[in-house]
């Protein structure tokens, strides 16, 4: 009676669905998930969607905290997304691990255009399509400058002058500080220290990974000019040291391009400049400073290889890559020449960060990374709170780099 | 009197052995093979290593200084938030004007999410924080809390036992209510005192919520883990790692779970050890008489 | 009375530290962006420009409503698992009660960051992710809830439950007529903790939920908050001050339950 009218109608009602979803073209759904905000990636993903009708994108977006997480776990559930993105500390493990798609033959006519490749490769093979890249450089205060009798438009080039530099404005005394140093945060104070032994002709590995090259009297001066930095400044975490630079109460720091992006916010009023990480001399050494990027992956177990590598083109390509670097400014396309792009040439600071590209270095793609990360920032901490002396600390550094490599790196 | 049946007992609790096993079980079993295998989330082919982790684990330094650490944090927080949240639970049970306000007030700090309340914590215990401000207008030393590997601990510590205590107050607000008052009523009409009345009739009476309120914490404090990601990341100098963050590098840095997983079981033994020599020590099976 | 002014005097500057921190977040999602917001949110008036564009995000009025919806689920299973499974563990009406009890608790003694793999695993295979079941079935046997109860009852005198069996009644007329009122306050208890642990869950809706639409207030809050490198200050305090109101008037309703034990007497 009832039921059976109301089982009528529901069957009805589905038969009509599924004439209807049988009708509509079978589109493929690639999944995509990366880590900017919905509002700045749905437009370029709108624009893949008009450009290639039968292909429907499902973007999620993941959080940098627990992002990690959620990928490993989709990943060992056999519920990897079609296309990735991946911050370039992960990839060496990533990679080591087997489970991207080779991508050799499928990018190899953009190899050209698009710099960050090193953060992809295994030899020749190449594992994913760098998207966007981030780096280090040096902000300083131009109002101190003035102050401290130096000149605004001439930041410091080499490291005298960056450490006279800050000697001034340490003396101008109260609140102000010279140099920040930073503090020895995981994963952040590698990025602080590293630019100054790379530009003196530091190594970490040798260029077949198969030994350390860690403790050499370039690194051994390149830390005690850090350490020695403290002398200038001050040591402090990254938050505060950014803090203090906006507040004007600090000369100069290593920092990124999201002090670029907050600075017009939080301090409209400071004058600032970047400028390359300083050199050891004029005569000698480069401005190295550290280079990291995102870089777009796809997943051995993904059903939609062909498609998801549409999208990673896509997304790579020149203009939509700024669109990306435009609206977030915390980092900077992968593109050649970007900085001939109008927004890039109106826009100093930024235009720092991507010549800063030029000569900035790519960690070694080897599995045990992050443990060698960890040994060398643990080390350099040590020396940062005085447990240890400069040469002591890279010995040890190299006595564990050279047990990690000794283990194989799983 | 009829026999307590047991088919009802089954009855009841069927339908969650189910979601038990599944949810609660499972995941327990599968730790557990992890932890003798190289298992890696992300690499397909997964050996059997037997007790290599285990060993491994023990012999790293790194495990152990965080090991210590834990215990550590375990030791100096456990005494204080239950004294507070016991203290707290006394204070605002009797009736008195203001009573609620006081309540919600003390159960703030457990309201706001750890990882937000880590946060704030991380810019009032800054160098130039409102903390320090506040220990210079006293004349006391303002060390840099986070930075200085000596007070970074002690001070996440400190935040863990201000937000614990409100939410443990309220359990053990739920036990002061099972006490008969009748209990009270007859000992002051023998003339005992209040602290006789605490010793003798409160303690005793409280000795289950007692020994929930230890068991819980200290599993919970065990696995510290949000506050020190969010405000160190294990540092300065390794002296905020505790085991939990160890094992969370190991499996997401280094995507070996089979090897956090037998870490986590280091950690399991451990903390199966403290609650059952806490609830030897409490002993409170029995029922009142 | 005295009595009153003396509890004043020394539970007031106490609940004023316990509350600064709160006060802080308040105070930060209404200070203007301009304040750089690590020192004291300084001068500079009010405003309520940050929870206006809170809410003109029309995604968190989706996530808080997924948030109450799992909330209260998860909520109302655990109050009737801790009740039923923590009684028949308190009476010790199966054998091995010790024992089991012992493995529910055990079950806490794992981190859940070795749980989160198999746990995703199991729901994979049940093809439960990214549903609402994904967010609510692993959690609906509390293991905490469960103790708890547990815990409660076996401090609760048996001769009530056996007056009323003499009198003929049925197992469960015995658990619903007796035990179930006097177990008012630790399920009043069970339902704040259950309801506050569940709001502010982070990790497991982030990972067992991908679409938006069946996002909770936490992960939503960090996704619209975050930046690579720093976090949106006054959105994320605006977000969690909100985000704080729905646990304190669960909070508010439920604590008056703690009190209204059968044996509550005349106050001293």
């Amino acid at each position: 009676m009832r039921s059976t009218w109301r089982r009528m109608w529901i069957g009805a009602w589905m038969s009509g669905l599924a004439v209807l979803i049988s009708c509509a073209p079978a589109k493929q759904e690639v999944v995509f998930w990366q880590f900017w905000p919905v509002e700045v990636v749905q437009p370029l993903i709108d624009k893949f969607e008009k450009e290639n009708p039968g292909l429907d994108v499902r973007m999620e977006q993941l959080t940098w905290q627990s992002g990690l997480e959620k990928i490993t776990a989709a990943v060992a559930a056999g519920n990897a997304p079609d296309l990735c993105e991946l911050g370039s500390t992960w990839m060496p493990r990533m990679l080591a691990a087997g489970q991207l798609v080779d991508w050799s033959a499928g990018v190899a006519d953009l190899k050209s255009g698009l710099r960050g490749w090193e953060l992809c490769a295994v030899g020749d093979a190449l594992y994913g399509l760098p998207w966007v890249m981030g780096t280090r450089a040096l902000f300083y205060n131009k109002t101190l400058f003035a102050r401290a009798g130096l000149d605004s438009t001439r930041p410091p080039e080499t490291w005298k002058e960056l450490e006279e530099a800050a000697q001034k404005i340490q003396r101008l005394g109260g609140q102000v500080r010279g140099y920040g140093v930073q503090a020895g945060e995981r994963y952040v104070l590698f990025k602080k220290f590293m630019p100054f032994a790379w530009g003196n002709g530091g190594r970490i590995l040798s260029d077949d990974l198969r030994s350390s090259e860690i403790d050499s009297p370039q690194n051994r001066e390149a830390l005690d000019f850090y350490l020695g930095l403290r002398k200038v400044g001050l040591m402090e975490r990254q938050d505060v040291l950014d803090r203090m630079f906006k507040s004007g109460q600090l000369g100069l720091q290593i920092s990124g391009a999201w002090l670029v992006r907050s600075i017009p916010k939080d301090a409209p009023g400071l004058r600032y400049g970047v400028a390359l990480v300083p050199r050891p001399d004029s005569e000698r050494g480069t401005h190295a400073s550290f280079a990291g990027g995102e870089v777009l992956v796809s997943f051995q177990q993904s059903k939609r290889k062909q498609a998801a590598l549409q999208l990673a083109r896509f997304l790579v390509r020149p203009d939509n890559a700024l669109a990306l670097a435009m609206a977030v400014q915390t980092v900077q396309p992968a593109t050649l020449g970007a900085d001939t792009t109008a927004y890039y040439r109106g826009n100093p600071e930024q235009l720092v960060m991507i010549r800063q590209f030029e000569t900035a270095v790519p960690t070694p793609n080897h599995p045990a990374w992050v443990d060698m990360e960890e040994a060398i920032e643990d080390e350099v901490e040590q020396a940062l709170h005085d447990r240890k002396s400069s040469a002591q600390a890279l010995a040890d550094a190299h006595r564990r780099l050279t047990e990690l490599l000794a283990k194989g790196g799983r | 009197m009829r026999a307590q049946s047991p088919a009802t007992s089954w009855g009841l609790l069927s339908p969650w052995i189910v979601a038990f096993a599944l949810f609660g079980l499972y995941p327990f079993a599968f730790s557990l093979w992890a932890s003798v295998t190289d298992y890696s989330p992300i690499r397909a082919g997964t050996q059997f290593v037997g007790l290599a982790n285990y060993g491994r684990a023990l012999a790293d330094p790194a495990f152990w200084t965080a090991l210590a650490n834990t215990a550590f944090f375990v030791v100096g927080t456990i005494p204080f938030t239950t004294a507070l949240a016991l203290g707290l639970a006394l204070a605002v049970q009797p009736a008195f004007p203001g009573r609620t306000f006081f309540r919600v007030g003390f159960f703030v700090p457990s309201v706001v999410s750890v990882v937000v309340l880590s946060l704030i914590f991380k810019g009032l215990y800054a160098g130039q924080g409102p903390v320090n401000a506040a220990l210079r207008a006293l004349g006391l030393s303002a060390p840099d809390w986070l930075l200085d590997p000596e007070t970074a601990l002690p001070a996440i510590m400190a935040m863990d036992v201000w937000s614990a205590s409100g939410y443990y107050m309220i359990i053990f607000l739920a036990g002061l209510e099972a006490i008969p008052r009748e209990l009270y009523e007859a000992a002051r009409l023998e003339g005992a005192s209040a602290w006789d009345r605490f010793t003798r009739i409160t303690l005793p009476l409280l000795r289950p919520t007692l020994l929930f309120v230890l068991v819980v914490n200290t599993v919970r404090s065990l696995q510290i883990f949000a506050e020190v990601f969010v405000m160190t990341r294990g540092g300065p100098l390794h002296r905020t790692t505790t085991v939990v963050y160890y094992l969370y590098e190991q499996a997401f840095y280094r995507f070996d779970l089979g090897y956090a997983s037998a870490v986590a079981y280091l950690l399991f033994a451990v903390t199966l050890g403290l609650a059952w020599a806490q609830m030897r020590l409490v002993r409170s099976e029995e029922p009142t008489r | 009375m005295s009595g009153t002014l003396r509890r004043w005097i020394w539970l007031g500057p106490l609940l004023a530290t316990m509350l600064f921190p709160f006060a802080w977040m308040t105070a930060v999602s209404l200070a203007p962006v301009a304040d750089l917001s690590l020192g004291l949110p300084a001068s500079g008036g009010l405003t309520l420009e940050h929870y206006r564009a809170l809410f003109r995000t029309a995604a968190v009025s989706r996530y808080l409503v997924n948030s109450g919806v799992v909330a209260l689920l998860v909520v109302g299973l655990n109050v009737a698992t801790a009740a039923m499974v923590g009684y028949v563990l308190g009476r010790r009406r199966v054998p091995g009660e010790r024992l089991w009890t012992l493995g529910i608790v055990a079950t806490l003694m794992l981190p859940k960051q070795v749980l989160m793999i198999p746990l995703y695993l199991v729901l994979a295979r049940l093809h439960l992710l990214d549903t609402y079941a994904a967010l609510v079935l692993p959690f609906a046997v509390d293991a905490f809830s469960i103790f708890l109860v547990r815990q409660y009852v076996s401090g609760i005198p048996l001769e009530l439950e056996e007056a009323a069996r003499v009198d003929g009644a049925s197992d469960w007329r015995v658990f619903r007529s007796v035990i179930l009122p006097l177990l008012k306050p630790v399920l009043a208890v069970v339902a704040i903790q259950s309801f506050l642990t569940n709001w502010n869950s982070f990790l497991f809706p982030l990972i067992f939920v991908d679409s938006d639409r069946l996002r909770t207030l936490p992960v939503g809050l960090a996704l619209l908050s975050q930046t690579e490198h720093s976090v949106d200050w006054s959105f994320l305090m605006a977000g969690s001050t909100v985000a704080s109101i729905p646990v304190l008037a669960v909070f508010l309703v439920f604590q008056r339950q703690i009190l209204s034990g059968l044996l509550a007497g005349a106050e001293k």
